[in-house]
């Protein structure tokens, strides 16, 4: 669509007025708004890799991991002394946190293309322990490094005079000579949704391309678009690092609102929290995924007056909306069509 | 000039020998037929050619040039198109999108032209959606193009296939079984329709087919296979009389 680019400077000037009300959203909603934001983005950038390519990923929590860690000790070690050199004002900070945002997800990426390369030559349940067990040796890993807090989570560093920084050491001298800086929060409406617009955008056009029908031609016949042409191999990586850079900035996001990350906040059930809304959204379609995403975010909050029965509730409206609607929300009815409902014909086993 | 070469290729499965020292051509703008009882290994060599297979001995040279190390979307890079004896088209895209996959291939928008789509990127798009549009029409293809593949007629998809194919802009087209499914008034513009291609793209065709009538009818040269040994070759009407051929596809007489 041509208009496509107006649409997206009309979203984020809106975007960014949206923004200038902000001060006035009572914080649990603000922050809600913010958790759905994050989740969007895991969700579609996931979606491009199960529900477009077909690469049955279960690993996206590690790279949003990566991401989150990444950019908070970025922002925590070295902040300080490079916000000095573009000034306090709000343009410096605005700058930095876009470069810290990118060198996580960026750092995410890496690890996709790492994880992607070898594990992509596997296929269905196989690559999902594969992604799986990779995301928890990401955090194990970070589990055990106490410079980014190991697992008490990584909060602040502590910026000695004499230059020596630790973490430990603070709880030993906890009183002068040293300075204080936490995980800076920087996300706010404003970049969440301006990364929130982008993914949509970029993915949507992506997908209406003549190159973008290369990834549903892999995840609908490998052989057929091999013999098309198409680098499946490559495609198929490609999905990953950018699915994987995108959960990656999800991460810094996160990291830079809450201003703590732990590395129980990236475990297993993180991984399938995002699975969930692609499914309930319908593998390959971004409008269905972004509504499956905001729904998923909203409803454990709604539920919270019912706290006891929160979670069976929850599981409960998972299995009636695959009982009803397997294909998810806004899923493509494989066996049904798109227009005419005339079934293809007997297809007989050419001998 | 031959365009493709099979130089005594073999392959073995284990201790099955599926090929067997092979060793034919198809020439510049030929249509060759490839015939064999079930299980002769005529799809084993489409897979040698357009590399799904590697063979275990012997070389395939496309244009004088050895193809064997070649990953299937190279080999279809370099020229050769296929299609599948069990219809292999994509369930979850269109009847145009179908055709657009083998655009990909000399498609200049990658990436990142496709995601910031400049004013290079409809222009190519549009060009691709034209092309798509005659290759629809010349294949009688009258249907609504936004339409999943999957709804077509089965005859009408074995046609979207050969589209799909030559929308790869291919020198050599393979066709497996073609005619599989079809009925008999299928079968004849279909006949017509691969003569047709043939003269309009300036393409050679290599066609294995179970129907005598559609081989005989178009083929200027056939080749016979049996337990993945070629056991004659030459022009329909020798074949036809080929002691050796008879023996494989009805079995030896009765001598009393």
């Amino acid at each position: 669509m041509r208009n496509s680019k107006l649409l997206f400077l009309v979203s984020v000037v809106a975007i960014f007025g949206i923004n200038l009300l902000s001060g006035s959203i009572n914080q649990y909603y603000y922050q809600i708004i913010i958790y759905a934001g994050i989740n969007i983005i895991l969700a579609t950038s996931l979606n491009l890799i199960n529900g477009y390519t077909g690469q049955f990923s279960l690993g996206h929590a590690g790279f949003m991991a990566i991401g989150a860690y990444l950019s908070a000790s970025i922002s925590t070690y070295f902040a300080p002394q490079l916000i000095a050199i573009l000034g306090e004002g709000a343009f410096g900070h605005a700058v930095w946190f876009l470069v810290v945002l990118l060198i996580g997800g960026l750092g995410a990426s890496v690890a996709g293309l790492i994880v992607g390369v070898p594990s992509l030559r596997l296929k269905g349940d196989y690559l999902a322990i594969t992604t799986l067990g990779f995301s928890e040796i990401i955090r194990v890993v970070i589990q055990n490094l106490n410079i980014i807090g190991a697992s008490q989570g990584f909060r602040s560093i502590y910026v000695y005079d004499n230059g020596v920084r630790s973490l430990e050491a603070v709880q030993e001298y906890s009183n002068i000579g040293y300075k204080f800086y936490e995980v800076p929060k920087y996300t706010d409406f404003f970049w969440t949704f301006l990364v929130v617009a982008i993914i949509i955008f970029g993915i949507t056009n992506l997908m209406r391309s003549t190159y973008g029908r290369g990834f549903i031609a892999v995840k609908d016949d490998e052989i057929a678009a091999e013999s098309m042409g198409i680098n499946t191999t490559k495609f198929k990586v490609t999905a990953f690092v950018i699915g994987a850079f995108f959960a990656g900035i999800a991460g810094g996001l996160y990291a830079h609102f809450i201003q703590y990350v732990n590395p129980e906040d990236f475990n297993f059930l993180r991984s399938v929290e995002i699975v969930v809304m692609v499914i309930l959204g319908g593998m390959g379609s971004t409008l269905g995924v972004v509504i499956a995403a905001i729904i998923l975010t909203i409803l454990p909050e709604l539920l919270r007056d019912v706290q006891q029965y929160r979670m069976i509730i929850y599981a409960l409206l998972i299995i009636i909306m695959m009982l009803l609607r397997p294909q998810g929300l806004f899923g493509i009815n494989i066996s049904r069509g798109k227009k005419k409902t005339r079934p293809a014909e007997e297809k007989s086993k050419g001998a | 000039m031959e365009i493709l070469t099979l130089n005594n290729c073999t392959i073995r499965f284990g201790g099955l020998t599926a090929v067997d020292s092979l060793t034919t051509h198809v020439g510049q703008n030929e249509l060759v037929g490839m015939i064999g009882p079930n299980g002769a290994g005529k799809t084993t060599v489409f897979n040698i050619i357009t590399g799904v297979y590697d063979p275990t001995e012997g070389d395939v040279l496309f244009n004088g040039e050895s193809i064997v190390k070649y990953k299937p979307f190279e080999v279809t890079a370099k020229g050769i198109a296929r299609t599948f004896q069990n219809i292999r088209l994509c369930q979850s895209l269109s009847i145009r999108d179908n055709v657009k996959v083998s655009y990909n291939k000399s498609c200049k928008s990658r990436l990142v032209s496709s995601v910031i789509q400049p004013g290079s990127y409809f222009k190519e798009e549009n060009e691709i959606d034209e092309d798509i549009d005659r290759l629809l029409e010349m294949f009688d293809l009258h249907v609504d193009s936004d339409d999943y593949a999957k709804n077509l007629p089965y005859g009408e998809q074995r046609k979207l296939e050969i589209v799909r194919a030559l929308a790869t802009k291919p020198q050599l087209l393979l066709l497996d079984e073609p005619a599989a499914g079809m009925n008999p008034s299928e079968k004849k513009d279909l006949m017509k329709l691969i003569q047709t291609v043939k003269e309009k793209f300036k393409i050679s065709i290599l066609l294995v087919e179970h129907d005598m009538s559609v081989v005989m009818g178009i083929c200027e040269r056939i080749f016979v296979l049996d337990y993945g040994k070629k056991i004659a070759e030459g022009k329909p009407e020798e074949i036809q009389k080929d002691p050796k051929v008879i023996l494989a596809y009805l079995g030896e007489e009765v001598k009393k």
